[in-house]
């Protein structure tokens, strides 16, 4: 039975595709392009909350990353240090998935807090690495040493300067929680924000920034979602990152999926309303 | 670039390209990556799973913190599981675990995302101050509702619940094709990723020495 034209073009070998899928995705990332990158609603209100920290505020930051997720969230990440550097702030990194403290490593190697003037234990601290699933969070925010007695390099707290007056949710000025399991923002929302109305905003994957949407901006301030958001917080804060290049390799990029979407399209209605003939 | 970069570099790009080469189909190469990529993620948990226990209880334990035996107890417990003959015991762990876990989550969850989300459907459009917000409210007041009604399972959705519950569902395809939408661009950016490692670290920074 010979096959019609609507049955080859729904039967192009897959290998194709993904060669034109790389070919167009590597278009830029040889020669970046600068598409224009607006800033939206979500991300403005991510940059202004921290923006308009009064000097000497006390930020968190919650790490729920993954080395294998990193490409998608690696513009906010720097981004968000940078700005963060930037200020006169006394920043506390933790990390809850066994990935972070590796995130942290590489990002504190992009992004020198030296450079900008930051002394360890003054300006910033970490605290390193505990499984803190919901209920740590609740933990943490109650009393920090209850769940990290130590700093990332085995120092009690107490014996860090940064630390002396830093105990609690009564002494944090703004939560900055990323994660990447969707449903994940709940419980920053949980027990951060519903029971001390502490500021929080977030940043994760793109296909979680819809299920965090519904708590803009009452119970969270700004979202980052994906890598489009780092690109948009490189541009509003005047830091240029790897955001931009990696903005316009997917703008290409979805331009295949496009194609792949009308030509299955096509293929179908095609077997479906034009006839079996050639 | 000095030589610790450069091969760096090298076993990063063999690892992604043998992962990749499953695109093209299975082989040798790709099983190969994909182990050696578990198994180093596998030893890098251990690793600091175990830094943490040393940090969150042997430490404090060692310290005189005696109560700090009592999680560390219920842990071992969970190990029991691989006795048949006292596999209850790991019941005891999992039963705290739950119980607390319910009892941090319930509060938050009644008032933020019950309560608080209910009163702002409903607030939203009395506050409304632009056609635009009111018009947005009204959207999602009937997204809610509709789509609400087409998880009633307990009467046939026929007549007024028949019509809502096909809007509702409507507003469910909408929301999983905006997911689906993020997950397809998210792929599409993880391996812009891995591109980009390629052309940058391996290709500019080793083989042409931009670096």
């Amino acid at each position: 039975m010979s096959s019609t034209i609507w049955d080859k073009l729904g039967n192009i070998d897959y290998r194709i595709l993904y060669a034109l899928s790389l070919i167009l995705m590597l278009i830029p990332i040889i020669r970046p392009i600068g598409l224009p990158t607006p800033v939206s609603e979500t991300v403005r209100g991510f940059y202004e909350t921290i923006d308009n920290l009064p000097p000497g505020s006390v930020v968190f930051v919650s790490l729920e990353g993954s080395l294998s997720l990193l490409d998608e969230q690696e513009a906010q990440y720097i981004a968000t240090l940078k700005i963060l550097f930037q200020r006169d702030l006394k920043v506390v990194f933790y990390s809850v998935t066994e990935d972070g403290e590796l995130i942290y490593n590489y990002l504190f190697s992009v992004v020198n807090p030296e450079k900008y003037g930051k002394k360890y234990g003054i300006d910033y601290v970490r605290l390193g690495y505990a499984p803190l699933e919901e209920r740590g969070q609740a933990a943490v925010a109650l009393d920090v040493r209850s769940v990290y007695p130590r700093d990332f390099y085995g120092t009690p707290l107490d014996e860090i300067p940064m630390m002396k007056d830093i105990h609690n949710w009564k002494d944090v000025d703004l939560l900055i929680y990323y994660y990447t399991s969707c449903t994940n923002v709940e419980f920053a929302i949980r027990q951060w924000v519903i029971p001390y109305h502490t500021k929080c905003i977030v940043g994760t994957l793109g296909c979680c920034g819809p299920m965090a949407v519904p708590y803009f901006p009452d119970y969270i301030q700004g979202i980052l979602s994906g890598s489009g958001a780092g690109a948009e917080l490189e541009v509003i804060s005047g830091n240029p990152g790897p955001g931009a290049m990696m903005n316009d390799a997917k703008n290409f990029g979805i331009l295949g999926l496009l194609l792949f979407l009308i030509l299955g399209n096509v293929s179908y209605l095609g077997k479906r309303f034009g006839g079996e003939s050639e | 670039m000095n030589f610790w970069d450069a091969l760096g570099a090298f076993v990063g790009s063999f690892f992604i390209i043998s992962v990749l080469s499953m695109l093209w189909k299975d082989n040798p190469v790709f099983k190969f990556g994909q182990q050696a990529i578990i198994g180093a993620t596998i030893a890098q948990y251990v690793l600091f799973n175990m830094k943490n226990l040393l940090n969150m209880a042997i430490i404090p334990i060692s310290q005189g913190k005696w109560t700090y035996i009592i999680p560390v107890f219920l842990g071992l417990l969970m190990y029991t599981r691989l006795s048949p003959s006292y596999s209850w015991l790991s019941r005891y762990p999992v039963s705290v675990l739950v119980g607390v876990g319910v009892g941090v989550m319930v509060p938050g969850l009644l008032r933020g995302q019950v309560i608080g989300q209910v009163q702002k459907t409903i607030v939203d459009i009395t506050s409304a101050t632009t056609t635009y917000d009111l018009i947005n409210a009204i959207i999602i007041l009937i997204g809610v509702v509709t789509a609400i009604t087409f998880f009633l399972f307990t009467k046939e959705h026929t007549g007024v619940l028949g019509v809502s519950a096909r809007i509702g569902r409507i507003f469910l395809m909408f929301s999983l094709g905006a997911n689906w939408a993020g997950e397809e661009v998210w792929y599409l950016t993880q391996m812009i990723g891995r591109l980009r490692f390629i052309v940058e670290k391996l290709i500019k920074g080793v083989i042409l020495g931009a670096a």
